[in-house]
Protein backbone atom coordinates (compact mmCIF):
# COMPACT_ATOMS: atom_id res chain seq x y z
CA UNK A 1 0.00 0.00 0.00
CA UNK A 2 1.30 3.41 -0.83
CA UNK A 3 0.05 5.79 1.80
CA UNK A 4 -0.24 9.39 0.75
CA UNK A 5 2.36 11.64 2.24
CA UNK A 6 -0.20 13.78 4.01
CA UNK A 7 -1.96 10.79 5.54
CA UNK A 8 1.35 9.29 6.64
CA UNK A 9 2.57 12.43 8.29
CA UNK A 10 -0.73 13.42 9.85
CA UNK A 11 -1.02 9.96 11.36
CA UNK A 12 2.52 10.13 12.63
CA UNK A 13 2.42 13.57 14.14
CA UNK A 14 -1.07 13.80 15.49
CA UNK A 15 -3.67 16.42 14.81
CA UNK A 16 -2.12 18.99 17.12
CA UNK A 17 0.84 19.50 14.82
CA UNK A 18 -0.96 18.94 11.53
CA UNK A 19 -1.06 22.62 10.62
CA UNK A 20 2.69 22.49 10.15
CA UNK A 21 2.58 19.54 7.81
CA UNK A 22 3.44 20.33 4.23
CA UNK A 23 2.63 18.37 1.12
CA UNK A 24 5.81 17.66 -0.78
CA UNK A 25 5.77 16.20 -4.23
CA UNK A 26 8.18 13.48 -3.26
CA UNK A 27 7.58 10.56 -0.94
CA UNK A 28 10.00 7.74 -0.41
CA UNK A 29 10.56 5.18 2.28
CA UNK A 30 6.83 4.44 2.17
CA UNK A 31 7.65 0.91 3.28
CA UNK A 32 8.94 2.33 6.54
CA UNK A 33 12.65 1.88 5.85
CA UNK A 34 13.53 5.39 6.92
CA UNK A 35 16.82 5.10 8.79
CA UNK A 36 20.29 4.33 7.45
CA UNK A 37 22.34 2.23 9.87
CA UNK A 38 25.76 3.70 10.55
CA UNK A 39 26.40 1.49 13.58
CA UNK A 40 24.06 -1.06 15.14
CA UNK A 41 25.66 -1.20 18.57
CA UNK A 42 25.35 1.30 20.03
CA UNK A 43 22.51 2.42 17.77
CA UNK A 44 23.52 5.21 15.40
CA UNK A 45 21.11 5.67 12.50
CA UNK A 46 20.64 8.65 10.19
CA UNK A 47 17.48 9.77 8.41
CA UNK A 48 17.10 9.10 4.70
CA UNK A 49 17.30 12.25 2.58
CA UNK A 50 13.59 12.20 1.69
CA UNK A 51 12.87 13.00 5.37
CA UNK A 52 13.83 16.61 4.78
CA UNK A 53 10.70 17.88 3.08
CA UNK A 54 8.56 18.71 6.12
CA UNK A 55 8.78 21.17 8.94
CA UNK A 56 8.54 18.64 11.75
CA UNK A 57 10.42 15.35 11.57
CA UNK A 58 8.19 12.36 12.40
CA UNK A 59 9.58 10.22 15.22
CA UNK A 60 9.84 7.15 13.00
CA UNK A 61 12.17 9.08 10.69
CA UNK A 62 14.19 10.83 13.39
CA UNK A 63 17.90 10.01 13.57
CA UNK A 64 19.38 8.14 16.53
CA UNK A 65 22.75 8.86 18.06
CA UNK A 66 24.13 7.00 21.08
CA UNK A 67 27.55 6.67 22.68
CA UNK A 68 26.70 3.53 24.63
CA UNK A 69 23.90 0.98 24.90
CA UNK A 70 20.47 2.49 25.49
CA UNK A 71 19.76 2.32 29.25
CA UNK A 72 16.61 0.79 30.66
CA UNK A 73 14.79 3.31 32.79
CA UNK A 74 12.02 2.78 35.37
CA UNK A 75 9.71 5.79 35.13
CA UNK A 76 8.30 5.17 38.63
CA UNK A 77 11.63 5.42 40.39
CA UNK A 78 13.22 7.97 38.07
CA UNK A 79 14.52 11.08 39.82
CA UNK A 80 16.32 14.22 38.72
CA UNK A 81 18.99 15.33 41.18
CA UNK A 82 19.84 19.03 41.34
CA UNK A 83 22.99 19.40 43.39
CA UNK A 84 26.36 21.09 43.79
CA UNK A 85 26.63 24.83 44.46
CA UNK A 86 22.96 25.35 45.31
CA UNK A 87 21.23 26.60 48.46
CA UNK A 88 18.71 23.77 48.29
CA UNK A 89 19.57 20.42 46.66
CA UNK A 90 16.54 18.83 45.03
CA UNK A 91 15.34 15.34 44.18
CA UNK A 92 12.49 15.61 41.69
CA UNK A 93 10.13 12.92 40.41
CA UNK A 94 8.59 13.19 36.97
CA UNK A 95 5.33 14.28 38.58
CA UNK A 96 7.17 17.20 40.22
CA UNK A 97 8.41 18.34 36.83
CA UNK A 98 4.95 17.92 35.31
CA UNK A 99 3.46 20.21 37.97
CA UNK A 100 5.74 23.09 37.00
CA UNK A 101 4.61 25.48 34.21
CA UNK A 102 5.05 23.67 30.88
CA UNK A 103 6.61 25.29 27.82
CA UNK A 104 6.80 24.05 24.22
CA UNK A 105 9.70 24.96 21.93
CA UNK A 106 10.20 23.90 18.32
CA UNK A 107 13.91 23.25 17.75
CA UNK A 108 16.33 21.42 15.48
CA UNK A 109 18.39 18.65 17.02
CA UNK A 110 21.58 18.11 15.03
CA UNK A 111 24.54 15.91 15.87
CA UNK A 112 27.66 18.08 15.74
CA UNK A 113 29.21 15.33 13.57
CA UNK A 114 26.48 15.46 10.93
CA UNK A 115 28.36 15.54 7.61
CA UNK A 116 31.55 13.99 9.04
CA UNK A 117 31.59 11.44 6.23
CA UNK A 118 31.82 14.26 3.67
CA UNK A 119 35.10 15.77 4.92
CA UNK A 120 38.25 15.46 2.84
CA UNK A 121 40.67 14.33 4.14
CA UNK A 122 38.59 11.80 6.04
CA UNK A 123 38.41 11.78 9.83
CA UNK A 124 37.52 8.94 12.22
CA UNK A 125 34.10 8.69 13.85
CA UNK A 126 30.56 7.82 12.83
CA UNK A 127 30.46 8.61 9.12
CA UNK A 128 27.25 10.66 9.04
CA UNK A 129 26.34 12.23 5.72
CA UNK A 130 23.31 14.56 5.78
CA UNK A 131 20.76 12.85 7.99
CA UNK A 132 21.89 13.23 11.62
CA UNK A 133 19.42 16.07 12.13
CA UNK A 134 15.71 16.52 12.78
CA UNK A 135 13.18 19.09 13.95
CA UNK A 136 10.68 18.47 16.75
CA UNK A 137 8.54 20.20 19.31
CA UNK A 138 9.79 19.75 22.85
CA UNK A 139 7.58 20.21 25.90
CA UNK A 140 8.47 20.35 29.57
CA UNK A 141 9.48 22.55 32.48
CA UNK A 142 11.91 25.38 31.95
CA UNK A 143 15.29 24.58 33.47
CA UNK A 144 15.39 28.07 34.97
CA UNK A 145 12.22 27.34 36.96
CA UNK A 146 13.89 24.27 38.48
CA UNK A 147 17.06 26.23 39.21
CA UNK A 148 14.98 28.97 40.85
CA UNK A 149 13.70 26.36 43.33
CA UNK A 150 17.26 25.20 43.99
CA UNK A 151 18.88 28.68 44.09
CA UNK A 152 22.43 28.41 42.66
CA UNK A 153 25.09 30.06 44.77
CA UNK A 154 26.92 33.13 43.47
CA UNK A 155 30.06 31.19 42.53
CA UNK A 156 28.07 28.74 40.34
CA UNK A 157 29.02 29.28 36.70
CA UNK A 158 28.49 25.93 34.94
CA UNK A 159 26.01 23.08 34.93
CA UNK A 160 27.43 19.56 34.77
CA UNK A 161 25.04 17.10 33.12
CA UNK A 162 24.84 13.34 33.56
CA UNK A 163 22.44 10.83 32.03
CA UNK A 164 21.69 7.19 32.78
CA UNK A 165 23.82 5.62 30.05
CA UNK A 166 26.63 3.39 31.27
CA UNK A 167 29.88 2.72 29.35
CA UNK A 168 30.46 -0.89 28.30
CA UNK A 169 33.64 -1.14 30.38
CA UNK A 170 34.50 0.35 33.76
CA UNK A 171 37.60 1.83 32.14
CA UNK A 172 35.63 3.66 29.44
CA UNK A 173 35.00 7.32 30.31
CA UNK A 174 31.38 8.16 31.20
CA UNK A 175 29.44 10.49 28.93
CA UNK A 176 29.16 13.88 30.59
CA UNK A 177 28.67 17.40 29.37
CA UNK A 178 28.57 20.92 30.76
CA UNK A 179 26.86 24.16 29.78
CA UNK A 180 27.33 27.70 31.03
CA UNK A 181 24.75 28.91 33.55
CA UNK A 182 23.55 31.64 31.16
CA UNK A 183 22.33 29.03 28.65
CA UNK A 184 20.68 27.05 31.45
CA UNK A 185 18.75 30.15 32.52
CA UNK A 186 17.55 30.98 29.00
CA UNK A 187 13.73 30.82 28.87
CA UNK A 188 13.85 28.47 25.85
CA UNK A 189 15.98 25.87 27.66
CA UNK A 190 13.61 23.02 28.51
CA UNK A 191 13.67 19.84 30.59
CA UNK A 192 11.64 18.01 27.98
CA UNK A 193 9.16 15.27 28.89
CA UNK A 194 7.55 15.27 25.44
CA UNK A 195 8.76 15.18 21.84
CA UNK A 196 6.32 16.04 19.04
CA UNK A 197 3.52 16.00 21.58
CA UNK A 198 4.03 12.48 22.95
CA UNK A 199 6.32 10.91 25.55
CA UNK A 200 9.98 10.97 24.56
CA UNK A 201 10.84 7.51 23.15
CA UNK A 202 13.56 5.48 24.90
CA UNK A 203 16.05 6.06 22.09
CA UNK A 204 15.60 9.81 22.41
CA UNK A 205 16.18 9.92 26.16
CA UNK A 206 13.00 8.85 27.96
CA UNK A 207 11.82 10.14 30.32
CA UNK A 208 13.78 13.40 30.45
CA UNK A 209 15.97 15.18 27.93
CA UNK A 210 17.63 18.56 28.13
CA UNK A 211 16.67 20.76 25.17
CA UNK A 212 19.00 23.61 24.19
CA UNK A 213 17.43 25.36 21.18
CA UNK A 214 19.98 26.61 18.68
CA UNK A 215 22.81 24.51 20.12
CA UNK A 216 24.45 21.33 18.86
CA UNK A 217 22.99 18.05 20.13
CA UNK A 218 25.90 16.86 22.25
CA UNK A 219 24.72 18.97 25.19
CA UNK A 220 21.06 17.83 24.89
CA UNK A 221 21.61 15.20 27.57
CA UNK A 222 19.34 12.17 27.30
CA UNK A 223 17.99 10.16 30.27
CA UNK A 224 18.96 13.22 32.29
CA UNK A 225 19.46 12.31 35.95
CA UNK A 226 21.94 14.74 37.46
CA UNK A 227 22.31 18.49 37.12
CA UNK A 228 25.20 19.81 39.19
CA UNK A 229 25.99 23.49 39.61
CA UNK A 230 29.74 24.07 39.65
CA UNK A 231 32.23 26.90 39.56
CA UNK A 232 34.21 25.12 36.86
CA UNK A 233 33.77 23.36 33.55
CA UNK A 234 33.55 19.54 33.76
CA UNK A 235 36.56 17.25 33.61
CA UNK A 236 36.69 14.15 31.45
CA UNK A 237 37.17 12.87 27.93
CA UNK A 238 33.74 13.83 26.63
CA UNK A 239 34.24 17.47 27.59
CA UNK A 240 37.98 18.14 27.56
CA UNK A 241 38.88 16.10 24.46
CA UNK A 242 35.76 15.29 22.42
CA UNK A 243 33.22 17.72 20.99
CA UNK A 244 35.61 20.62 20.60
CA UNK A 245 36.19 22.83 17.58
CA UNK A 246 39.42 24.64 16.67
CA UNK A 247 39.39 28.28 17.74
CA UNK A 248 41.49 29.04 14.65
CA UNK A 249 40.95 26.31 12.05
CA UNK A 250 44.00 25.45 9.97
CA UNK A 251 44.68 23.66 6.71
CA UNK A 252 42.75 20.46 5.97
CA UNK A 253 44.52 17.53 7.61
CA UNK A 254 46.52 19.67 10.03
CA UNK A 255 46.66 18.62 13.69
CA UNK A 256 45.11 20.95 16.27
CA UNK A 257 46.46 21.09 19.86
CA UNK A 258 43.76 20.70 22.57
CA UNK A 259 44.44 24.17 23.99
CA UNK A 260 43.46 25.67 20.62
CA UNK A 261 39.93 24.23 20.83
CA UNK A 262 36.68 25.15 22.56
CA UNK A 263 33.33 23.40 23.15
CA UNK A 264 30.83 23.87 20.34
CA UNK A 265 27.65 25.80 21.05
CA UNK A 266 25.53 27.23 18.22
CA UNK A 267 24.49 25.45 15.07
CA UNK A 268 25.71 26.91 11.79
CA UNK A 269 23.31 27.93 9.03
CA UNK A 270 22.57 24.95 6.80
CA UNK A 271 20.16 23.59 4.20
CA UNK A 272 19.31 20.05 3.10
CA UNK A 273 17.61 19.07 -0.14
CA UNK A 274 14.96 16.41 0.48
CA UNK A 275 12.95 15.97 -2.72
CA UNK A 276 15.73 14.45 -4.82
CA UNK A 277 18.77 12.38 -3.97
CA UNK A 278 21.98 11.32 -5.66
CA UNK A 279 21.07 9.15 -8.64
CA UNK A 280 17.47 10.36 -8.95
CA UNK A 281 16.23 10.13 -12.55
CA UNK A 282 13.74 12.83 -13.54
CA UNK A 283 11.64 13.33 -16.65
CA UNK A 284 12.03 16.63 -18.47
CA UNK A 285 9.48 19.16 -17.23
CA UNK A 286 8.73 20.87 -13.94
CA UNK A 287 9.95 19.50 -10.62
CA UNK A 288 9.41 21.05 -7.23
CA UNK A 289 12.71 21.05 -5.35
CA UNK A 290 11.89 20.89 -1.63
CA UNK A 291 14.19 20.97 1.38
CA UNK A 292 14.72 22.42 4.84
CA UNK A 293 16.97 25.14 6.22
CA UNK A 294 17.91 26.10 9.76
CA UNK A 295 20.33 28.13 11.82
CA UNK A 296 21.49 28.53 15.43
CA UNK A 297 18.72 30.88 16.49
CA UNK A 298 18.83 33.68 13.93
CA UNK A 299 16.14 32.20 11.69
CA UNK A 300 16.38 31.75 7.93
CA UNK A 301 16.35 34.84 5.68
CA UNK A 302 16.65 33.14 2.28
CA UNK A 303 17.45 29.93 0.45
CA UNK A 304 18.80 29.87 -3.08
CA UNK A 305 19.07 26.93 -5.42
CA UNK A 306 21.37 26.30 -8.36
CA UNK A 307 21.37 23.79 -11.20
CA UNK A 308 24.54 24.81 -13.05
CA UNK A 309 27.35 24.24 -10.57
CA UNK A 310 26.75 27.49 -8.73
CA UNK A 311 27.08 29.81 -11.71
CA UNK A 312 23.52 31.09 -11.24
CA UNK A 313 21.28 31.01 -8.15
CA UNK A 314 17.49 31.23 -7.89
CA UNK A 315 15.57 32.32 -4.81
CA UNK A 316 13.34 29.61 -3.34
CA UNK A 317 10.00 30.27 -1.62
CA UNK A 318 9.94 29.77 2.16
CA UNK A 319 6.96 28.19 3.91
CA UNK A 320 5.36 30.17 6.73
CA UNK A 321 5.34 30.81 9.58
CA UNK A 322 9.02 31.63 10.19
CA UNK A 323 10.80 29.78 12.98
CA UNK A 324 13.71 30.82 15.14
CA UNK A 325 15.11 27.39 15.93
CA UNK A 326 13.21 25.00 13.66
CA UNK A 327 13.27 23.80 10.04
CA UNK A 328 12.09 26.31 7.42
CA UNK A 329 10.83 24.41 4.38
CA UNK A 330 11.94 25.85 1.03
CA UNK A 331 10.51 25.16 -2.43
CA UNK A 332 11.50 25.97 -5.97
CA UNK A 333 9.72 24.96 -9.17
CA UNK A 334 12.51 23.86 -11.47
CA UNK A 335 11.70 23.67 -15.16
CA UNK A 336 14.11 21.99 -17.50
CA UNK A 337 13.45 20.31 -20.82
CA UNK A 338 17.04 19.43 -21.56
CA UNK A 339 18.12 15.86 -20.73
CA UNK A 340 21.48 15.49 -19.04
CA UNK A 341 23.25 15.38 -15.70
CA UNK A 342 22.62 18.15 -13.18
CA UNK A 343 23.85 19.05 -9.71
CA UNK A 344 21.01 20.49 -7.65
CA UNK A 345 22.50 22.76 -4.96
CA UNK A 346 20.99 24.72 -2.06
CA UNK A 347 22.45 27.60 -0.07
CA UNK A 348 20.79 29.15 2.99
CA UNK A 349 21.42 32.54 4.59
CA UNK A 350 20.20 33.44 8.08
CA UNK A 351 18.94 36.78 9.38
CA UNK A 352 22.38 37.61 10.83
CA UNK A 353 23.81 37.44 7.29
CA UNK A 354 25.66 34.15 7.76
CA UNK A 355 25.55 31.99 4.64
CA UNK A 356 26.67 28.48 3.75
CA UNK A 357 30.21 28.25 2.37
CA UNK A 358 31.14 26.33 -0.76
CA UNK A 359 33.44 24.07 1.26
CA UNK A 360 33.20 23.10 4.96
CA UNK A 361 35.67 24.27 7.59
CA UNK A 362 37.86 21.18 7.96
CA UNK A 363 38.56 20.11 11.53
CA UNK A 364 39.97 16.88 13.04
CA UNK A 365 36.66 15.92 14.68
CA UNK A 366 34.63 16.32 11.51
CA UNK A 367 32.22 18.70 13.23
CA UNK A 368 29.76 21.37 12.04
CA UNK A 369 29.78 20.56 8.33
CA UNK A 370 27.60 23.20 6.71
CA UNK A 371 28.81 23.51 3.13
CA UNK A 372 26.30 24.09 0.33
CA UNK A 373 24.22 20.94 -0.16
CA UNK A 374 24.64 19.22 -3.53
CA UNK A 375 22.68 16.37 -5.14
CA UNK A 376 23.60 14.81 -8.50
CA UNK A 377 20.54 13.90 -10.61
CA UNK A 378 19.89 12.90 -14.19
CA UNK A 379 17.15 14.23 -16.43
CA UNK A 380 16.23 11.59 -18.96
CA UNK A 381 13.51 11.71 -21.63
CA UNK B 1 45.69 -16.36 22.78
CA UNK B 2 44.14 -18.18 25.74
CA UNK B 3 45.75 -15.69 28.10
CA UNK B 4 44.30 -12.89 26.00
CA UNK B 5 40.83 -14.37 26.14
CA UNK B 6 41.07 -14.80 29.88
CA UNK B 7 42.17 -11.21 30.23
CA UNK B 8 39.26 -10.08 28.05
CA UNK B 9 36.89 -12.04 30.27
CA UNK B 10 38.37 -10.38 33.35
CA UNK B 11 37.89 -6.94 31.85
CA UNK B 12 34.30 -7.81 31.00
CA UNK B 13 33.73 -9.18 34.47
CA UNK B 14 34.85 -5.87 35.95
CA UNK B 15 32.31 -3.88 33.99
CA UNK B 16 29.34 -2.59 36.00
CA UNK B 17 26.92 -3.19 33.17
CA UNK B 18 29.03 -4.92 30.61
CA UNK B 19 28.19 -6.59 27.34
CA UNK B 20 27.79 -10.31 27.02
CA UNK B 21 30.87 -12.12 25.80
CA UNK B 22 29.05 -13.36 22.72
CA UNK B 23 28.48 -10.94 19.92
CA UNK B 24 24.83 -10.51 18.87
CA UNK B 25 23.87 -12.26 15.62
CA UNK B 26 24.21 -9.22 13.38
CA UNK B 27 27.75 -8.49 14.49
CA UNK B 28 28.64 -12.15 14.26
CA UNK B 29 27.38 -12.24 10.69
CA UNK B 30 29.34 -9.16 9.82
CA UNK B 31 32.43 -10.58 11.43
CA UNK B 32 32.13 -13.75 9.42
CA UNK B 33 31.16 -12.29 6.08
CA UNK B 34 32.69 -8.86 5.86
CA UNK B 35 35.94 -8.96 7.76
CA UNK B 36 38.90 -9.87 5.57
CA UNK B 37 41.16 -12.68 6.64
CA UNK B 38 44.36 -11.72 8.37
CA UNK B 39 46.29 -12.00 11.62
CA UNK B 40 44.33 -9.15 13.22
CA UNK B 41 40.84 -10.50 12.54
CA UNK B 42 40.62 -12.55 15.72
CA UNK B 43 41.80 -9.57 17.77
CA UNK B 44 39.15 -7.38 16.17
CA UNK B 45 36.43 -9.88 16.94
CA UNK B 46 37.52 -10.65 20.47
CA UNK B 47 38.77 -7.30 21.77
CA UNK B 48 36.75 -4.72 19.82
CA UNK B 49 33.38 -6.25 18.97
CA UNK B 50 32.64 -7.08 22.61
CA UNK B 51 31.79 -3.40 23.10
CA UNK B 52 30.64 -2.16 19.69
CA UNK B 53 29.51 -3.41 16.32
CA UNK B 54 31.81 -3.96 13.35
CA UNK B 55 30.52 -0.95 11.41
CA UNK B 56 32.59 1.25 13.73
CA UNK B 57 35.52 -0.18 11.82
CA UNK B 58 34.15 -0.99 8.38
CA UNK B 59 32.79 2.52 7.66
CA UNK B 60 36.15 4.22 8.31
CA UNK B 61 38.60 5.18 5.57
CA UNK B 62 41.75 6.16 7.42
CA UNK B 63 45.50 6.47 7.09
CA UNK B 64 47.78 4.14 9.05
CA UNK B 65 48.53 7.02 11.42
CA UNK B 66 44.83 7.63 12.05
CA UNK B 67 44.29 3.92 12.70
CA UNK B 68 47.16 3.90 15.17
CA UNK B 69 45.67 6.84 17.08
CA UNK B 70 42.27 5.16 17.06
CA UNK B 71 43.67 1.94 18.52
CA UNK B 72 45.53 3.91 21.20
CA UNK B 73 42.33 5.77 22.08
CA UNK B 74 40.48 2.47 22.43
CA UNK B 75 43.25 1.07 24.63
CA UNK B 76 42.79 4.09 26.92
CA UNK B 77 39.06 3.29 26.94
CA UNK B 78 39.88 -0.21 28.16
CA UNK B 79 40.40 -2.34 25.04
CA UNK B 80 42.48 -5.28 26.19
CA UNK B 81 45.47 -5.19 23.82
CA UNK B 82 49.11 -5.79 24.62
CA UNK B 83 51.66 -3.71 22.70
CA UNK B 84 52.39 -6.44 20.14
CA UNK B 85 48.68 -7.17 19.69
CA UNK B 86 47.94 -3.48 19.17
CA UNK B 87 50.51 -3.42 16.37
CA UNK B 88 49.02 -6.48 14.68
CA UNK B 89 45.54 -5.00 14.96
CA UNK B 90 46.63 -1.58 13.68
CA UNK B 91 48.29 -3.13 10.64
CA UNK B 92 45.17 -5.19 9.95
CA UNK B 93 42.88 -2.14 10.19
CA UNK B 94 45.16 0.01 8.05
CA UNK B 95 45.31 -2.67 5.37
CA UNK B 96 41.58 -3.44 5.48
CA UNK B 97 40.04 0.04 5.58
CA UNK B 98 42.44 2.53 3.99
CA UNK B 99 41.76 5.92 2.44
CA UNK B 100 40.39 5.41 -1.06
CA UNK B 101 38.47 2.20 -0.39
CA UNK B 102 34.96 2.73 -1.87
CA UNK B 103 32.40 3.79 0.73
CA UNK B 104 29.61 1.56 1.95
CA UNK B 105 26.00 2.46 1.16
CA UNK B 106 23.97 0.64 3.82
CA UNK B 107 20.33 0.02 2.91
CA UNK B 108 17.77 1.91 5.01
CA UNK B 109 15.94 -0.07 7.68
CA UNK B 110 12.74 0.34 9.65
CA UNK B 111 13.01 2.34 12.88
CA UNK B 112 12.79 0.69 16.29
CA UNK B 113 9.47 0.42 18.05
CA UNK B 114 8.99 0.93 21.76
CA UNK B 115 12.08 0.09 23.70
CA UNK B 116 12.93 -3.02 21.70
CA UNK B 117 16.65 -3.45 21.09
CA UNK B 118 17.60 -2.17 17.67
CA UNK B 119 19.52 -5.06 16.21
Amino acid sequence: MRMSRRTFLTTSLGAAAAWWVETPTFARAADGASLIPRTTRPPNYESVRSTFTTRLTPLDRFYLRNHFDVPEVDLQTWRLQVQGLVEKPLTLALSDLERLPQATVEAVLQCSGNGRGLFVPRVPGVQWRVGAVGNATWTGARLRDVLALSRPKAQGRHLHLRGAEVPPLSTTPPFLRGIPLEKALHPDTILALKMNGGPIPPYHGSPLRLVLPGWVANDWMKWLGVVEVSADEPKGFFYETAYRFPTRPGAPGAAVPPEATAPMTKLKVKSIIGSVEDGSVLEPGVHEIVGVAFSGGAGIASVEVSFDGGKSWHRAALDNPPTRYGFRVFRYRWRSDRPGHYVVASRATDTSGATQPSEPVWNPGGYLHNAIDRVAVEMRA
Amino acid sequence: MIAGLLAAALVLGAAPSGPTAEAPPREAALADDALPDGPGRALLRERCLVCHSAEYVTQQRLTAGQWQKTVEKMRKFGANLADDEAKVLTDYLARGWPVGLPDQAPAPVKPPTGSAPLR
